[in-house]
Formats: C-alpha cells, sequence, structure tokens
C-alpha cells in the first residue's frame, strides 16, 4: 500500500518510492532516495514536522514535505 | 596549493581544521555554526599550506546561505585539493556528497571521521576496496583524538583528480584485485 | 561528467555492497534517549523542564557573583580608592567624567556610594560590564556551549517548529533567538541559516526587536529583578504577534524544515570551555570599551545639555503616547550603543513601576544597538530600510499599547 510519509504510524517501517520536485536533489544529498528503507520515528502535534530514520541517521521533515514524499509499507 | 575543507555540517569538519592549522575554530553541534569559511595555515614539508573550512553541506544542491557559500568557494578555486570529511557512520550519505565533488574534477581526499563509533557499532568498511574502487586516499580518522590527521596531510600531497567514468567501470570488474598476488578468483 | 541523483546512488548502493558491512546493532542508551527527548509526550515536557533549568541556573549565578563578589570589590575598594586618589577630585569637570559624578542632595551634590550611581568612565563603565554583565554572559554561554554540544539543539528546533512555523519561521529559528539571548550580533548572522530572503529578513528584525540580549538580561536582573518576568512575556509575545503580521503581509515562501537530526555526543570540556572562552572574550573586546564609551558621550552629551535640550522636544511623544518619564531620552540614546548601559541609567530615574517596564521595553526594541546594526546592514543590505520601517511600525504601536493597558488598568 501507498501513503504518504506523515500518515506513516510510530515506528512503522516502509520503502521510500519517490518525490517530484525541486527538493529531490536536496533529499538525495540527506541519504533519502527511491528504495531506500525508511522507518517513522515521531510525528510533532498541531502539523508538526515529522522524523524519519533513513540508514543511521534521523531527519526531520516538515509536514508540507513529509505529505509529498509516498513510501510503500505493508498493510 | 589550495585546500578545501568539505563535508556534511555536524561530522567534526572544525575540529579537523584545528588540528591541521592549530587555530582554534569554535565547532558546534549543530549545522549553519560555520556560516562563514575560516582560513588557515597548515604546514607540510616546510610549506605553508592555506587551508579553508567550508560550511557543512549536505550536497552541491544548495539550500541555504551557508550551502550557497560551500558551493561558491568551489567554483571559485577550480584548483583546490578537497578534504571530505563524512562521518563513517554514515558512509553512504557521505558518499553520496565526496562522488558530486569528483565528478566536477577536484581532487579529493576522503577522511572517514568518528572512526572509533563506526567500530563500536560494528560498523565494517574495507578500505583497501574502497581506496580500488574509488581511486583517491580513503583515511580513517578520529578528530577529538587527532588520529589520522598526519596520514591525512601525506595523503593530500600526490591526490589526483579522478574520472567518475573510471569509478562505474572499477565497479564493473568482477574482481578487485585488491590483495597481492590475487589472481582474481572473483570472489570479492 | 556529471551523474544524475538516482545514477549516482545506484553507484554508492553497489560500492557499499562490496564494502560496507552493518554487523548487529544493539540499541544503546542514547538512542533511547534521542527518542525520548524528540518525541513530543515526552519531549516537550522536558524541552520545558531544560529551558526553566538553564533560567534559573543564570539569574542565580550571575546574582550571586555580582552581589557576593562583585559588588564588595567595586563599591567597598576601587570606588573609595578612586575617590580618594584620583586627581582633581569633586568638583573637577574631569574627575566627575572619569570618576564620580557625584548625588544630588537638596542643593549640594555629595559623593556616590555605588558604582551603579556614580557614572564616571572608570566606575560605572567598568562595573557595569565586568561587575554584573561578565557574569551573566559567562554563565550563559557555558549553559548554551553545553546544549549544543551535546546535539541538543536540533532537537529543541523540531520540537518548535510547529509553533515558528505558524508564524512563517521553522524550528532552526531557534537557534539564532538563542544566540541573540547571549548577544544579537552573532544571532543576526546566524539567521543565514535559514533559507529565503523573507525569512532572514523577518528573523533579523524580530531579533532586532524583541530578544534582548544577554548583557540587557544581566543588568535587568540587577536592577529590576522583580519586572523580569513581565518584560520577557511581553517581548516574547511580540515576537510572536509581529513575526504572525509579518508572515501575512510580506510575500515570499516560508520554506518547510528540512533538516538532521543528529545523535547525542560526550561533550568535550576542551570544546565547551575553548567556546565559553571565546564567546566571553568577544564580550571582553568589544562590550567592555564600547560601555567605557558610552559613558563618557552620555557624560558628555549631559553636561553640554544636549540630553535635556532633547527631551524636552520628545517630551509629548514620551509621556504623551509611550507613557514614560521625558528623561528617558538619556537612556534611549545611550541604548544606540549599549542596551545594558541604558537599562543601567532607567534604574536611576525616578518613576512608577509600570513607567519603568514601559521605558525598558522601549529601550528594548526602539533600536538596535550600533554593533547589531552594522551586522545587520552587512547581512541584509537594501533590505534593512525596510528592516528600520517594520521598527518603526512596531515602536510605535506596541510601544504604545503599553502605555495603553495601564490606561486601561487606571495606573498609567
Amino acid at each position: 500500500m501507498r501513503i504518504s510519509i506523515d500518515r506513516m504510524k510510530y515506528n512503522q517501517e516502509g520503502v521510500f518510492v519517490g518525490i517530484n520536485n525541486e527538493l529531490r536533489l536536496h533529499l538525495a544529498g540527506m541519504g533519502l532516495r527511491a528504495g531506500k528503507k525508511i522507518k517513522m520515528i515521531t510525528r510533532e502535534p498541531l502539523k508538526g514536522p515529522v522524523v524519519i530514520q533513513v540508514d543511521h541517521a534521523s531527519i526531520s521533515l516538515g509536514i508540507g514535505i513529509a505529505d509529498k514524499l509516498i513510501v510503500e509499507v505493508d498493510e | 596549493m589550495k585546500v578545501l575543507l568539505m563535508g556534511h555540517p555536524n561530522v567534526g569538519k572544525s575540529v579537523i581544521f584545528n588540528r591541521l592549522t592549530g587555530a582554534n575554530v569554535v565547532s558546534s553541534n549543530y549545522p549553519g555554526t560555520t556560516v562563514d569559511y575560516t582560513q588557515g595555515y597548515m604546514r607540510v614539508f616546510d610549506r605553508d599550506i592555506e587551508i579553508m573550512d567550508v560550511p557543512g553541506t549536505f550536497s552541491l544542491d544548495a539550500k541555504d546561505k551557508a550551502e550557497e557559500v560551500a558551493v561558491k568557494m568551489l567554483m571559485e578555486n577550480p584548483d583546490a585539493k578537497i578534504i571530505c570529511v563524512i562521518d563513517t557512520s554514515k558512509l553512504e550519505r557521505g558518499l553520496y556528497l565526496a562522488l558530486e565533488i569528483i565528478e566536477r574534477g577536484f581532487p579529493l581526499v576522503l577522511a572517514l571521521n568518528m572512526w572509533d563509533v563506526a567500530l563500536d557499532k560494528n560498523i565494517v568498511i574495507d578500505l583497501q576496496k574502497l581506496e580500488v574502487i574509488l581511486g583517491i586516499p580513503v583515511v580513517p580518522t578520529v578528530a577529538i583524538s587527532g588520529e589520522g590527521i598526519s596520514t591525512l596531510v601525506e595523503k593530500l600531497i600526490d591526490v589526483e583528480p579522478v574520472d567518475i567514468l573510471h569509478i562505474s567501470n572499477t565497479m564493473k570488474l568482477s574482481c578487485l584485485m585488491t590483495s597481492p598476488g590475487c589472481a582474481g578468483c572473483k570472489g570479492c | 561528467m556529471h551523474l544524475t541523483p538516482d545514477e549516482r546512488w545506484e553507484l554508492i548502493e553497489e560500492i557499499a555492497r562490496r564494502t560496507l558491512r552493518f554487523g548487529n546493532y544493539k540499541h544503546t542508551l542514547k538512542d533511547a534517549i534521542g527518542d525520548f527527548t524528540v518525541k513530543p509526550a515526552t519531549g516537550i515536557p522536558f524541552a520545558i523542564a531544560i529551558l526553566f533549568v538553564f533560567w534559573s541556573v543564570f539569574t542565580s549565578f550571575a546574582a550571586l557573583m555580582t552581589d557576593g563578589f562583585m559588588i564588595k570589590i567595586f563599591d567597598n575598594h576601587w570606588l573609595p580608592w578612586l575617590q580618594q586618589n584620583f586627581p582633581g577630585g569633586p568638583g573637577n569637570w574631569f574627575y566627575a567624567l572619569m570618576v564620580d559624578v557625584g548625588q544630588r542632595q537638596g542643593s549640594a551634590i555629595v559623593a556616590s556610594e555605588s558604582c551603579f550611581d556614580s557614572f564616571g568612565v572608570l566606575t560605572s563603565g567598568l562595573f557595569l560590564p565586568i561587575g554584573v554583565v561578565l557574569p551573566a554572559i559567562m554563565i550563559f554561554y557555558l549553559m548554551l556551549s553545553l546544549l549544543e554540544d551535546i546535539g541538543y539543539m536540533p532537537r529543541l528546533a523540531v520540537l518548535i517548529d510547529t509553533f515558528l512555523h505558524k508564524i512563517g519561521l521553522h524550528g532552526y529559528a531557534i537557534i539564532p533567538t538563542i544566540l541573540s539571548l547571549g548577544c544579537n550580533v552573532p544571532g543576526v548572522e546566524a539567521t543565514r541559516i535559514l533559507e529565503t530572503k523573507k525569512q532572514r529578513f523577518m528573523m533579523m528584525t524580530l531579533l532586532a526587536m524583541f530578544i534582548p540580549c544577554g548583557a540587557q538580561i544581566g543588568i535587568m536582573q540587577k536592577v529590576i529583578p522583580q519586572y523580569i518576568g513581565f518584560i520577557m512575556l511581553y517581548l516574547f509575545v511580540g515576537y510572536f504577534l509581529y513575526g504572525f503580521i509579518m508572515n501575512k503581509i510580506l510575500p515570499g515562501k516560508t520554506p518547510e524544515i528540512l533538516m538532521d537530526v543528529p545523535a547525542y555526543q560526550k561533550p568535550l570540556v576542551k570544546n565547551i570551555s575553548k567556546k565559553m572562552w571565546m564567546r566571553t572574550a568577544g564580550f571582553l573586546r568589544e562590550g567592555v570599551p564600547f560601555v567605557m564609551l558610552g559613558v563618557l558621550i552620555i557624560n558628555v552629551l549631559y553636561i553640554f545639555g544636549i540630553i535635556e535640550f532633547m527631551a524636552t522636544a520628545m517630551a509629548p511623544v514620551f509621556e504623551g503616547w509611550f507613557g514614560v518619564p521625558r528623561e528617558t531620552a538619556g537612556p534611549l540614546i545611550a541604548a544606540l550603543l549599549r542596551k545594558d548601559l541604558a537599562i543601567a541609567q532607567l534604574g536611576a530615574i525616578e518613576m512608577t513601576k509600570y513607567q519603568m517596564i514601559s521605558a525598558v521595553v522601549l529601550v528594548t526594541i526602539y533600536f538596535p544597538c550600533i554593533a547589531t546594526f552594522v551586522m545587520m546592514l552587512k547581512e541584509s543590505g537594501r533590505a534593512f530600510l525596510g528592516s528600520l520601517l517594520a521598527l518603526m511600525i512596531v515602536v510605535f504601536t506596541y510601544g504604545g499599547l503599553l502605555h495603553l493597558i495601564w490606561k486601561l488598568m487606571g495606573v498609567a
């Protein structure tokens, strides 16, 4: 099933599918690329940012970015 | 000769800079502390070499002003040699930046900093193989204790630019012949 | 030759497959703390606790050092010694400038009893920066450096992003903000970590207006400790209020936060002490001479009656609009050089509790000190004019609003 990152549950894992805008290059530099396994660490309340884990790094993403990033997760 | 010290934010770049130059650059554990570059000199074989501590950046597609400074410095010093400092535990992400710099034709030495932390995490890296594949010197360092810093300088002297095509071609070889006397068993 | 990001990653994955092995990785305590402090349910109370501890240590240490130690040296030894030995003595203009302008008692002028009142270049000019501000600055930078080196700041940025995003900034704006609580100059410089022109402009303007520096807080702590809470609250509310308004009015994009959250690190004593020392040395180098110069200029302006002239000329604005005594003109001029000096001067002016609060707020928001001014000019270029305009508007509306509040409360 494909969902956006901001809809992942705590500790849920998924495989990053992609993003299609100018941030793609920058995200690639931070290790976020298609086919990569990511894990949801936390979500801040009131439409705050999310924190995800990629490789051995934690990255924080604003909700406006996170809702455009698609991941493939198990049901 | 000019040397640019590049790398991700928060990987101990400023500490390495201090080690190399004996300077007193303040480092902080968040990106953006070094928004301007810092300049210094290091002494190598009786020669003073200019070295610049570049603001941390994740890629050469600048997102903020600190990163713009980094890209601009690279453009303004086309004959510079690069020391690319990366966090060993995040090798892949570090290689991304290193490759970007290599693609632009800069000679580069790769410093795998926080080597000790990676060891603690049971991360094993085949240095020899990595050097053969990339065609550049790869030096494990521990900036806060000074380990590997002198090797870094030694390797820097003779480093040459490599072609990215060479790297991708090397990857296509099934055997890298990294150990002496290897006859090409294709096991590597 | 250049690769596309996908080609590059493909190559890296292949390199990693051949050279990189991940052994068994056990979740360490460090990771657990990392999660604990960034998850909202635990992280937000933790952040509040940290900031509370920060503030408590800051104020109690500064008070302890100043009252228990510095005041004794300056008031019991340094001031009497100068009063005895400085050439000229009372009545001499040079003595008045350098040591003691004296206190008016009826028609007579008597010697001052403290370095706070004497207002000479060598007495107040040294006592304010070294006796009062230095301890405050040192403890502030010690704690800030500790938080930085442990790696707490990015987590604070994530937690606060929710709120700062609502006013068009993002969590990272907490870094320039906290730096500004030490000194506005590095705070303004650090606005570079924000991505867009709009964000940088907003941040710079908000810092210059609403964030009092460590030196100023140090003096406030000494002169008006009982009002400091309300004043800080009023300033923080202003920060969010005008941030919100600017965000609505100004064109330009508000990017989302996108940042690395580094793992916690064991702080190195050497790095922290070095950092604290360099920042403190920056204050000694630039702050102390400026305070001394400020005392000198203010004294000269008083002697030539210039401040009195301005006070009279500006009286309608001061008394009518802002509701502060006209004598506030002197401190406001001093504030162009140093805000800490201005607050110290306010302490010597006769006024009500509410006027004092208004005056301190006015000193804080009305114009950045010269050092911050120069840094803003350097960082923003032409946009600085816009910053000045915003500043004017804010001073008159927010300063006037406070007066209005007092009027409604019936205390003005």
